[in-house]
């Protein structure tokens, strides 16, 4: 696997230079120049290429009087000082305290390989340009004179953040842990979930400048084969030079570049991560970011969360409904306000109509533009909470709700029947467990509310059916994005709407596993045995 | 090429098939023995229904237009094609401009035709633009919900207490001539005899085998529940049905129960919507098809000439009035039994005697 990453990595390299485009394109062309056998040639062309940054730290091993000479070179901010210090350092000057008797430079090398550094991951590098890469990888490079190769040894380090639970997909019952920032972390928290053979973790560097680790993590023999190649596909497609988070690549890699709707699922949990790739989805992580993309996806997937697997399944079919209602509300609420209130207030209940008409007696403004006015402050102030200093928070939650509620009502400026639709708006947005399929709810909203506020329900109608034709016609990786409603697979359907109970769902859905479907054997559904003493006929009579 | 599935193709027939006609009462000349005409017509729909998929079972790698272009050559099968083209721009244009006219009486007096028009069409157009799989998608998503909304009306409707069998006795009362009068040839041209439309779409249906069995399912559960429909509309309006324009959305906005269960027809104009939207992608699916094979042009610009056709011809009648005037007067007696009936028998024949020529041809060599 490493193997693997090491001959990306070549490919990229590669393409910058063709390129001509990149800094470090200028001086690649010893990328491929191959170590010499003169100990300060090489050291010399990695300062150089490095610009003698202050946090290159070289350090001499062995003496000529040991019989070879060596150097030990890392950046000081990438590796972790005490595996340098006990792992690399002592061994080295334990070693050469002990065995004076080496002859020659590549006898040293293999002793230090084999015997000396106890370090688990060590490779031998041959070109000055993977040197360099090891060495920006946290890795610490030995370089003997006289001897064509260096050892790298893997000493990376850095602070990192400790697993936390998860700020944006929060649960009552279930696993308490989030993906943090760090790869290697995010690996081990799904490796440990799933303790199988099958499991297949195959890594890229992306990004000229940054060459971020971005690792596709699948179940063999679960995963369909072609999505798992069209993602490495679209993997190594991408040609940029940096990578910040797995939003970046999310967008490179998306089936249809137009669209409000997510087409791969975020997550911030490791179990509905190793839920998902269990079922046949492909895990993309990326180093530096919390959040793992899962594809294929499909729009109902963005209604179900982790949690409901973990509770009873009839309170989690509920909330299910719950969801989905929620997510119509959130698209259609105002614009059917504005409909029924400015063309069909025949539809209402006279009493209901007489007391609406009565609220926006003194309102200055249209339906539509009064709905726009609150829309865009509740936006305002949404914006505001996630991006305002923590400490001005109940300041800003008075002002809101107080100032702008309230008092806006009182002054006729709203009326009181808009304030209760755009928060009850507001708040159905917020059931939706993905938060891209909300903020695309948010958008939808306001054409809605156009269409609504021109053409009435026809207008409503017609935008509801170009959201249904849209929908229809996008894919995920591949996937329909509809499926299983449509195109309709029924053997789909027992975690769509419904949450059947976990012994009622005996296959994998059809869309992403491939044909590899059992889940588990037949006859789960538990049977309470009789109770205990209670086994014979309760009756027996006594024989006297 | 893009496929459909059988359920897809299932739920296009009914969706076409229901369209906007639950709406209307059918037969209205056989007075309270209506549904009797519908049934009649249905039964006569199923023997066109049998003749094109006799047609489809001979070439089912082929639609319509290939069909002509084989059997008669390129000159006559490019004419028959125009001609085709023609029929089907024609009904998606009565759709689009029955769709606005109703919606300019029922939901949005004050905006123009056009407008609504215009909107419609683009909708459409955006289902032909993304091909008939996306289309096969819609309708199946859509169709639970139809059903659902035509159930809860009907059960609504039996619950406020409108429907009297009453009011459709005594059977017959006129004599059953009247009533194959009444059936023959209006209701089974409008709407059992359009399926000659799906020669364009049965190409794509995945599993074959089952072709026949779907469309033939499909139309008669339809048939049944506009039977239905019909029967509800005749038994809770009485005469009143034969002199509204639209009789179900009367006899919804007379529903009255639980005294919250009221004014319900804006989502009957829902219904409307639905319906006809898929009755005019369907159509323009059909002409845009066709289009393909008169002008060889990227589809693209062909979608966008036909939607402009559309719009251009669905304002060219000058009021409703006129429309179903022309409907009812020229259409359905002298226009549609040619492309319905006519036409496809003659196609069927000259398939059935190249065939047997061929046959005996072979045997011969």
């Amino acid at each position: 696997m490493r193997q693997f990453w090491v001959r990306k990595k070549k490919s990229n390299k590669a393409r910058n230079g063709s390129n001509k485009q990149s800094v470090t394109s200028a001086s690649s062309a010893g990328m491929n120049q191959p170590i010499s056998a003169h100990l300060p040639t090489n050291v010399e062309w990695l300062y150089n290429e490095l610009g003698a940054s202050s946090d290159i730290v070289t350090r001499k091993i062995f003496d000529a009087a040991f019989g070879m000479e060596g150097v030990l070179i890392y950046i000081d901010h990438l590796v972790d000082q005490q595996t340098v210090n006990q792992m690399i350092v002592q061994p080295i000057i334990g070693m050469a305290a002990q065995n004076p008797d080496v002859r020659s430079p590549l006898d040293g090398m293999e002793l230090l390989k084999n015997k000396a550094l106890s370090v688990g991951r060590i490779e031998e590098v041959r070109t000055l340009g993977e040197a360099l890469d090891q060495l920006l990888g946290g890795h610490t490079l030995i370089l003997l004179q006289g001897c064509q190769a260096a050892i790298s040894a893997d000493s990376a380090g850095g602070e990192k953040r400790p697993v936390e639970e998860p700020s944006s997909q929060t649960v009552t019952r279930g696993p308490k842990d989030g993906f943090t920032e760090n790869i290697h972390t995010n690996l081990s928290l799904i490796r440990r979930r799933i303790k199988s053979p099958q499991l297949r973790i195959n890594s890229r560097q992306i990004g000229t400048q940054t060459k971020t680790q971005v690792s596709v993590v699948y179940m063999k023999g679960i995963a369909k084969d072609g999505v798992v190649k069209e993602v490495m596909a679209r993997l190594d497609r991408i040609d940029t030079d940096s990578i910040m988070d797995s939003g970046y690549i999310e967008e490179y890699i998306q089936d249809a570049a137009f669209t409000p709707f997510p087409t791969i699922q975020s997550s911030e949990r490791p179990d509905a991560v190793s839920a998902g790739v269990l079922e046949g989805q492909v895990a993309i992580i990326v180093d530096g970011s919390p959040f793992v993309l899962v594809a294929p996806v499909t729009f109902t997937r963005f209604f179900q969360s982790s949690e409901d697997y973990y509770q009873h399944y009839d309170i989690s079919t509920f909330l299910r409904f719950i969801r989905f209602g929620g997510f119509l509300v959130s698209i259609l609420l105002p614009s059917l306000y504005i409909a029924i209130s400015t063309f069909h207030q025949e539809m209402l209940p006279t009493p209901l109509v007489i007391s609406l008409a009565s609220q926006r007696e003194g309102v200055p403004f249209p339906a539509l533009i009064e709905a726009f006015m609150m829309e865009i402050t509740f936006e305002v102030l949404r914006e505001a909470g996630v991006r305002m200093p923590r400490a001005i928070g109940p300041a800003i939650s008075i002002v809101g709700a107080l100032v702008l509620g309230q008092a806006a009502v009182q002054a006729g400026i709203v009326s009181a029947a808009m304030v209760i639709v755009v928060s009850f708006t507001a708040i159905s947005n917020f059931v939706i467990p993905y938060n891209n399929m909300g903020n695309a709810s948010r958008i939808i909203r306001f054409v809605m509310m156009l269409l609504g506020g021109t053409l009435g329900l026809f207008g409503i109608m017609a935008g509801v059916m170009v959201m249904l034709i849209h929908l229809a016609s996008l894919r995920s990786f591949g996937v329909a994005y509809l499926a299983p409603l449509s195109p309709f697979m029924r053997s789909s359907w027992k975690d769509v709407f419904l949450r059947m109970p976990r012994w009622a769902m005996k296959n994998r859905p059809i869309m992403m596993s491939s044909n590899n479907r059992t889940r588990g054997g037949e006859g789960q559904k538990p049977k309470a045995p009789a109770i205990p003493g209670h086994e014979q006929d309760p009756s027996p009579e006594p024989k006297s | 090429m893009e496929r459909i599935s059988q359920s897809q193709l299932a739920a296009l027939i009914i969706m076409f098939q229901i369209g906007s006609t639950p709406l209307f009462l059918l037969g209205k000349d056989a007075g309270a023995d209506a549904w009797i005409a519908v049934l009649i017509a249905m039964a006569a729909g199923l023997l066109l229904l049998l003749l094109t998929l006799c047609i489809h079972r001979l070439e089912p790698g082929k639609e319509l237009m290939e069909i002509m272009n084989t059997y008669f050559g390129k000159y006559i099968g490019y004419v028959f094609g125009i001609a085709y083209f023609i029929y089907f721009s024609y009904q998606s244009v009565r759709n689009l401009r029955e769709f606005g006219d109703l919606t300019n009486l029922y939901l949005l007096p004050r905006t123009p035709l056009p407008v609504l028009i215009g909107c419609l069409l683009l909708v459409a157009g955006y289902a032909v633009w993304h091909g008939i799989e996306v289309f096969g998608r819609i309708t199946q998503i859509l169709l639970p919900g139809i059903c659902a909304m035509y159930g809860a009306f009907l059960i609504a409707i039996y619950a406020t207490g409108l429907f009297d069998l009453h009011r459709i006795e005594p059977f017959l009362d006129h004599g059953v001539m009247k009533v194959i009068d009444a059936a023959l040839p209006e209701v089974l041209l409008f709407p059992f005899g359009e399926m000659v439309l799906f020669l364009m779409f049965w190409k794509f249906a995945d599993r074959k085998k089952h072709t026949f069995r779907t469309t033939a399912l499909s139309y008669a559960g339809t048939g049944c529940f506009i039977i239905l429909t019909n029967l509800f509309i005749a038994a809770s309006l009485g005469p009143i049905a034969q002199i509204s324009v639209a009789p179900f959305i009367q006899l919804v906005s007379q529903i009255q129960f639980a005294s919250f269960v009221e004014r319900l027809d804006p989502f009957v104009a829902a219904l409307l919507f639905t319906g006809v939207f898929i009755k005019l992608t369907a159509y323009f699916f059909g002409a845009a098809f066709i289009g393909r094979h008169l002008v060889k042009a990227d589809q693209r610009y062909i979608v966008v000439s036909v939607g402009v056709i559309l719009l251009v011809g669905s304002l060219w009648f000058r009021s409703f009035m006129q429309h179903i005037w022309i409907g009812f007067e020229y259409n359905l007696k002298y226009h549609f039994p040619v492309f319905q009936i006519y036409l496809p028998a003659l196609i069927l024949i000259v398939m059935l005697l190249r065939s047997q020529l061929r046959a005996n041809g072979s045997r011969r060599s």
